[in-house]
């Protein structure tokens, strides 16, 4: 830029510098100032009266429930609308809008639908509304990211409150599958009125609670809906606020800003820990962690005696000890406890460096071996964790962090070494059944199986297809067994739910960890 | 600016008719808009290509246990399937109408969006440039009034240590010590006058060390003026002479970088709105990034850029129009 140099004005004609600089000198504040003030809106409703104020770690990604196939947004979205089914805080599947169901074929599941259930505008619910939710949600126009019900091919309508599914094969966990993002039911006459961006804008469903403002990462306003067909739920009003890190949390849980707080890392619940009026309640969730070895290419994880090695040497109960402060449960193969085919005579690894170490000489590596270990850097913490772990069995793993966009593509990407010899993964049980936890990971032919197995193939095709509940259990019996013995995985543990809250709120959470707060109450 | 533009009349210093200023100001005017619009769709190209360059957002939209048929379906949807020219070319036919496409992750055209965000990083961006002019210009002024003191050297180095502190630590620094400390103001969010305060503050670090610095420089260039020394001579004081008469020389390259911090206020607001969740186009920026939705990181950044292209143009004419010599040299 040019200096300036002495005063010499320049002639007096049209804009004289001095009125320009005044001007402009006026005008910067004059533009601040409305803003200024538009800022210092009404402060957030006080956390006094019967208000549930609950944060996540995110804000829901959009208010249509085909739209979005994550846990934030499914969290807010499910206290605005109902689900087919429901699973209870005792882990069994109950009814919801659907009364009962049978697989009347082995391709067709039938629903006998609730009666009088009406959605926040008046509008009856009945078979009608199931089956356009269903195609609505599998319509390629709508882009869904909802994938459960990739086995649904049709819905018919048998009369005015039964319901069939027809699928392409059969799908006995379809029903759990319609517990949360696969089985919300929208209203399709005020959908068709209004559009899918009205609808985004203003939702409406039958759930307990209403839609009443949403400021995008801000807070979500629901009220009580009065005509539920449980009845109004205990508090008058719902919101939902965005805290991303634990000091924004803290500081608003300790201002009464907020109540409770979800989706707290351990370490970032222990930063909480010892302050006046804050509990943090554990529970155990199905968030299930494990390690992925590849034994299909060329290199030592093909020897099974070194992936035995490997689970002998990550010593997960010191890992949950050390970096997740106790909030995890042992898993000893890949099916977490809780959920339907866990298998309690399956026992973990004994943990033992010297055993890894022998296992490893054995299989003529007296020496160790190097390789590395990848993870998305949101898991940096235990990756690096169980790299020590391994270094001390002599198993030298080199620590890989990626960012997790491109850690799902590398995931899911049709190239299994994509991720190299080792990485971290976790997988939400969400239907509590093992088939979630299994069905992309073992059987040959999907899509991140890095282990072909004749026996393993067939065990997934016996739980996976099977009608008889009998048949499904042992078949997970076996797989865990095979899980094992054959270690193509390190199974690590199952994550706690963690909540802190203040004192107002009682509330009890389910396994998936979902925040429906219907039977929410709080302390007025 | 090139030879062809130069003019042929009015020499400097000579009085201008005020029609033939007015076309002085606005050919030149005419050519850097030409510019403008050509940078704006180079960004366009560049971000067009680079943030395809960073993977498949079908993979991160789905679940890991989505089948191929399930992202070929969604990618498919999207339009992510053509060629990557022809979706260039719709690309940059909808820039002339505004229309960025829609975001991929909120399902919702981009257009509105970034409407959604833009009045909390505008709010931000305010609250920032207040706090740069309460602290800097007294500041710079007092440093320049006391040159070679204490009080210059405190600025001065006050000054070195904001434009080299990153803003994000400064912002966690005041989280800690305000919000976890002291429970003063909010440690996050939006909404109220107290949740405007930290990150504005942090926001104009940078800009409170730029500006305080120049305004020091050119206040001591200009009180070393004649017409200064004549003022001190008549008997006005110290303060009054600074005031009435310093100043006004002074402010001109003021004015001109003060123009210039607004644009990068509003880019810097990327890291503090992240630090503090403030709900702005700045952290929506860094969503999308994250959640690779293509069209949402195309609008952003060209938000971003006509921003700073317009400041610049802005700056640029009024500069013109202020001083009589850069108008003349061309």
């Amino acid at each position: 830029m040019e200096r300036i140099r002495g005063g010499q004005s320049g002639p007096r004609a049209g804009w004289s510098r001095r009125s320009v600089l005044r001007t402009s000198a006026l005008a910067a504040p004059a533009l601040t100032v409305p803003a200024l003030l538009s800022g210092c809106g009404a402060p957030p409703a006080d956390a006094a009266g019967n208000v549930l104020r609950v944060s996540q770690t995110g804000d829901p990604k959009t208010m249509d429930p085909h739209k979005q196939g994550d846990m934030t947004s499914m969290n807010a979205l499910i206290n605005i609308f109902d689900t087919l089914t429901t699973l209870g805080r005792d882990n069994t599947l109950l009814p919801r809008l659907a009364l009962s169901w049978k697989a009347v074929e082995p391709t067709v599941w039938r629903f006998e639908l609730r009666r009088g259930v009406t959605f926040h505008n008046g509008e009856p619910f009945d078979a009608q509304a199931v089956r356009f939710s269903i195609k609505r949600l599998l319509d390629p126009a709508t882009k869904s990211p909802i994938v459960e019900l990739r086995y649904v091919e049709d819905v018919s309508v048998v009369d005015r409150y039964t319901v069939d599914l027809h699928t392409s094969v059969h799908d006995p966990i379809l029903p759990a599958k319609l517990s949360l993002f696969g089985g919300v039911v929208v209203p399709p006459h005020y959908l068709d009125k209004v559009g899918d961006e009205g609808f985004a804008a203003h939702p409406v469903g039958s759930g307990p609670f209403a839609f009443r403002s949403w400021q995008r990462d801000h807070e979500l306003r629901l009220r009580a809906y009065a005509d539920h067909w449980q009845g109004r739920p205990h508090v008058d009003e719902l919101v939902f606020v965005p805290a991303p890190n634990s000091s924004s949390a803290l500081a608003a849980l300790q201002s009464g800003g907020v109540d409770i707080v979800a989706g707290m890392t351990p370490d970032a619940a222990q930063q909480l820990a010892g302050y006046p009026g804050v509990t943090i309640g554990h529970h155990t969730g199905v968030r299930t962690s494990y390690l992925s070895l590849d034994t299909l290419s060329a290199g030592p994880l093909r020897d099974r005696r070194v992936r035995q090695a490997i689970n002998h040497a990550v010593d997960v109960p010191l890992l949950i000890k050390a970096v997740l402060g106790g909030n995890a449960t042992e898993v000893p193969a890949m099916i977490p406890r809780g959920a339907f085919g866990f298998d309690e005579a399956v026992k973990p690894y004994v943990r033992s460096a010297a055993k890894a170490r022998a296992l490893l000489a054995e299989a003529g590596h007296p020496d160790g071996i190097s390789t590395s270990l990848t993870a998305s850097n949101i898991d940096a913490n235990v990756a690096e964790a169980i790299s020590g772990l391994l270094a001390q069995a002599g198993v030298h793993a080199k620590v890989n962090l990626l960012d997790p966009g491109t850690y799902a593509q590398r995931l899911t990407s049709d190239n299994h070494g994509a991720l190299g010899p080792m990485y971290l993964a976790a997988s939400t049980v969400w239907t509590l059944d093992g088939e979630s936890m299994l069905q992309s990971n073992v059987r040959s032919d999907r899509r991140q199986s890095r282990w072909h197995d004749r026996r393993a193939d067939k065990l997934v095709d016996a739980e996976e297809l099977s009608v008889d509940p009998a048949v499904r259990r042992r078949a997970f019996s076996g797989l865990q067994q095979l899980i094992k013995d054959e270690a193509p995985f390190v199974s690590l543990y199952q994550i706690d739910n963690i909540y802190v809250q203040n004192t107002r709120p009682s509330w009890t959470p389910g396994a998936a960890g979902i925040l429906d707060m219907a039977s929410a109450k709080v302390a007025v | 600016m090139s030879e062809s533009l130069t003019l042929p009349a009015g020499s400097a210093g000579t009085a201008e008719a005020p029609g033939r200023r007015l076309v002085a100001v606005l050919r030149p005017a005419a050519a850097r808009l030409g510019t403008a619009v050509l940078v704006l769709l180079c960004t366009a190209t560049v971000v067009f290509f680079l943030v395809r360059l960073s993977g498949d957002p079908v993979k991160v939209m789905l679940p890991p246990d989505a089948t191929a048929q399930q992202e070929n379906v969604l990618r498919h949807s999207l339009g992510l399937d053509k060629s990557l020219f022809s979706q260039y070319l719709d690309y940059l036919w909808g820039l002339p109408r505004f229309d960025f496409g829609d975001s991929l992750f909120y399902n919702q055209p981009v257009r509105q969006v970034l409407a959604d965000r833009i009045p909390a990083t505008l709010l931000l961006a305010a609250g920032a440039f207040v706090v740069t002019l309460l602290i800097a210009l007294p500041a710079g002024t007092i440093a320049a009034m006391r040159r070679g003191k204490p009080a210059d050297r405190g600025v001065i180095t006050a000054v070195l240590v904001g434009q080299s502190t990153p803003p994000f630590w400064i912002g966690i620094l005041l989280i800690l010590v305000f919000a976890v400390g002291l429970h003063a103001l909010p440690a996050s969010g939006y909404g109220t006058f107290a949740h405007l305060v930290l990150p504005s503050v942090t926001l104009s670090v940078y800009s409170v060390a730029v500006v305080a610095r120049l305004l020091r420089s050119s206040l001591i260039d200009v009180l070393g003026s004649d017409h200064i020394r004549t003022a001190r001579a008549r008997g006005l004081g110290p303060v009054r002479t600074v005031l009435r008469h310093g100043m006004r020389n002074a402010s001109l390259p003021v004015v001109t970088v003060v123009g210039l911090e607004v644009g990068s206020l509003l880019g810097g607001a990327i890291l503090t709105e992240q630090v503090f969740s403030w709900p702005g186009v700045g952290q929506l920026t860094v969503q999308a990034i994250a959640n690779r939705d293509f069209p949402l990181v195309q609008g952003t950044v060209l938000l971003f850029a006509a921003t700073f292209v317009v400041v610049n143009l802005l700056v640029d004419l009024s500069y013109g129009l202020l001083d009589p010599r850069v108008r003349n040299s061309r």
